[in-house]
């Protein structure tokens, strides 16, 4: 335990002592952890993110489809899907964008009177159902008023850039250049604010009136299913949606389609920096190696002297572990501080912009920002390991080598 | 006792630039005795001390240490036997820079079991007889040539060695520090240890017990 306890300490003096090893490991490793987890952070900020929004969506989307492209979708086909076994109700939705000065928003309308049930809803859960909207998460206010067509509740993102509150009137133009006047009476909190923070949510018929939409016409159907277990559900969603899917016209989003699309999404853009930042490491483990090199020649003559004043292989490789492990994850701690910052406090500059893509032109909000475990593990992992291969390979390889031969080959 | 049967070290064997430093050298080098080699420089005596401790492979041959064979030792079993039995002054003194004279003492026992601060008392009794307190606490790139010998010497007898192998240990010193290392060469023969020294210089080679004069790489004459 005592050698143990010596050699560890012989190892935090190596950290001190090859100063200039130690500085461009750091800073080398510490840049190259902070970029990766600054990226991660926040890209599994967004998508954790867009997961809680889709907690509100509903089971099944169906859009209507002419020519190839989402287009308008008929209310006919509101009785063909309402037979689907597994179809608990419908709700009609109608959305679009709208500006305000020169901001661009989400306009959506949602069906707060005419919420169809199916004939099986009601002998399974009985009326009451159809009073059970998603409850949104509102930070002041209420809820659309089904009576009125002047009310509207907003997004955070909008409150903040127009200075509005409830109570305030706000003027929108529509689609067909006529100017509406909306009542807000709620605004959303923060929450899923990736997609709140633009939005303003109106009924379906002052949606209707915004966009000009015809009477039998809507943007698409929103179709939850009953709420059985969840892995019976899951399955059920899926012959659900197979059955819609046969419906002319139309096709059928799932919630999953829509979480694995957001992903994608920024899963791919962080994918794009993650490929950056292999690059980096690898440039990394070069420089880390070359440093190794470089000091080299100390570094073999040490470890000759080592094996010659009586340490064996495994204590040499041992220290140089222990080193590698020290230098490595302060590294990692730099670099997991300096992205915590960048991403928390500095809201991520450059790097918000492009991983928000388009959802970045909107309203701005505070970027979400998701520390894993999974994701702190990995950044000591990417930190630690190169480090290893870097310095306890050629230590080893001096190691393995007759002491009067290392240290004469650094001499020389 | 050491003894050593035909010792030969071949370096590039069967390469374009082979070099025969060593051929079949035998020495005897006796507990409680000071053991001399003496020849010319190049003439394989670092070579022949670094295959006596270990620190080279020999080609060749067998060093027995109280009869026996440690040449067939495995790589880590060498590590210990070193660490017990020898103490090594080396020609180039060898420090480690950054480190100060005390820590330098030190370093062999980092590789033992035992808490390296229970010996610093021993550590700078033995700097203190070799005329180094004021420098316990010095860096080496502080120390001059001679000082920096000493504390070679120090760190060579921190771990108590029954084996002293000291490579050209007064290349480098200066009188008075010369004075200093052979007064202590002297000691540690009246303790019973093997002192095993390389040397040109007169002064060790007058204390010599035994002498052996290397030549080419062969033992040629012996005294």
């Amino acid at each position: 335990m005592k050698r143990f306890r010596n050699l560890l300490n012989y190892a935090l003096n190596c950290v001190t002592r090859y100063k200039l090893r130690t500085l461009v490991i750091l800073i080398a490793l510490g840049v190259a952890a902070s970029a990766f987890s600054s990226v991660a952070f926040l890209s599994d900020g967004l998508v954790k993110e867009g997961a809680l929004s889709l907690k509100y969506a509903p089971d099944l989307t169906v859009q209507g489809i002419s020519s190839g492209r989402q287009s308008l979708i008929s209310t006919k086909y509101i009785n063909n899907i309402a037979m689907a076994p597994g179809v608990l109700w419908i709700s009609q939705r109608i959305w679009g964008y709208g500006n305000i000065g020169n901001m661009l928003v989400a306009v959506v309308g949602i069906d707060l009177n005419n919420t169809i049930t199916t004939n099986q809803t009601r002998s399974l859960l009985g009326n009451s159902v159809v009073d059970q909207a998603p409850a949104y998460p509102l930070e002041s206010g209420q809820f659309l008023d089904a009576q009125s067509s002047s009310s509207i509740v907003i997004g955070k993102g909008v409150a903040q850039l127009l200075g509005a509150s409830v109570g305030t009137v706000l003027s929108i133009v529509t689609e067909s250049n006529n100017i509406k006047q909306y009542n807000v009476v709620g605004i959303f909190n923060s929450e899923s604010s990736i997609y709140s923070a633009d939005l303003i949510l109106m009924n379906l018929e002052s949606a209707r009136q915004f966009f000009s939409v015809p009477e039998d016409k809507v943007t698409d159907l929103m179709v939850y299913v009953s709420p059985v277990d969840a892995s019976t559900k899951a399955s059920l969603v899926n012959v659900v949606a197979r059955q819609i899917a046969e419906t002319p016209n139309c096709r059928v989003l799932t919630k999953d389609v829509l979480l694995k699309a957001q992903e994608r999404t920024y899963g791919d853009r962080s994918g794009f920096f993650s490929i950056v930042w292999y690059v980096v490491l690898i440039a990394v483990a070069i420089v880390a190696f070359n440093q190794t090199i470089v000091v080299g020649h100390e570094s073999k003559f040490e470890v000759g002297l080592l094996k010659a004043l009586g340490f064996s292989t495994s204590d040499i490789i041992q220290v140089r572990l222990f080193e590698s492990l020290v230098l490595g994850t302060l590294a990692g701690a730099v670099g997991l501080t300096v992205g915590i910052i960048y991403d928390s406090v500095l809201g991520a500059p450059i790097l918000k912009d492009f991983l928000l893509g388009w959802a970045n032109l909107y309203p701005g909000f505070p970027v979400p920002v998701f520390i894993s475990l999974q994701t702190v593990l990995f950044t000591f992992a990417v930190t630690i390991v190169p480090l290893l291969f870097a310095t306890v390979v050629p230590s080893w390889l001096n190691a393995t080598v007759d002491p009067d031969i290392a240290m004469r080959g650094a001499r020389a | 006792m050491i003894e050593t049967v035909n010792l030969t070290k071949i370096y590039n064997q069967g390469k374009k630039y082979q070099v025969e430093a060593v051929t079949d050298a035998n020495i005897t080098a006796e507990s409680g005795a000071i053991t001399v080699l003496v020849g010319p420089s190049g003439c394989g005596k670092t070579t022949l001390m670094s295959m006596i401790g270990q620190l080279l492979t020999p080609t060749k041959g067998e060093v027995l240490i109280d009869e026996e064979d440690i040449t067939s030792y495995s790589d880590g079993w060498k590590a210990i036997f070193r660490r017990q039995n020898f103490g090594f002054v080396f020609q180039h003194i060898n420090l480690l820079p950054n480190l100060n004279a005390l820590e330098n003492v030190l370093t062999p026992l980092l590789c033992h079991d035992v808490d390296p601060e229970k010996y610093k008392d021993y550590a700078l009794n033995l700097l203190d007889h070799l005329g180094l307190s004021e420098r316990a606490y010095f860096k080496v790139e502080q120390l001059s040539g001679g000082q920096q010998q000493r504390v070679a010497v120090a760190r060579a007898l921190v771990t108590e060695p029954r084996i002293i192998v000291a490579d050209e240990p007064l290349t480098f010193v200066d009188e008075a520090s010369a004075k200093t290392i052979t007064d202590f060469f002297e000691q540690l023969k009246d303790e019973g240890k093997t002192v095993l020294i390389s040397t040109h210089a007169a002064n060790l080679a007058k204390m010599a017990d035994k002498t052996y004069v290397i030549n080419g790489g062969k033992i040629v004459d012996s005294y």
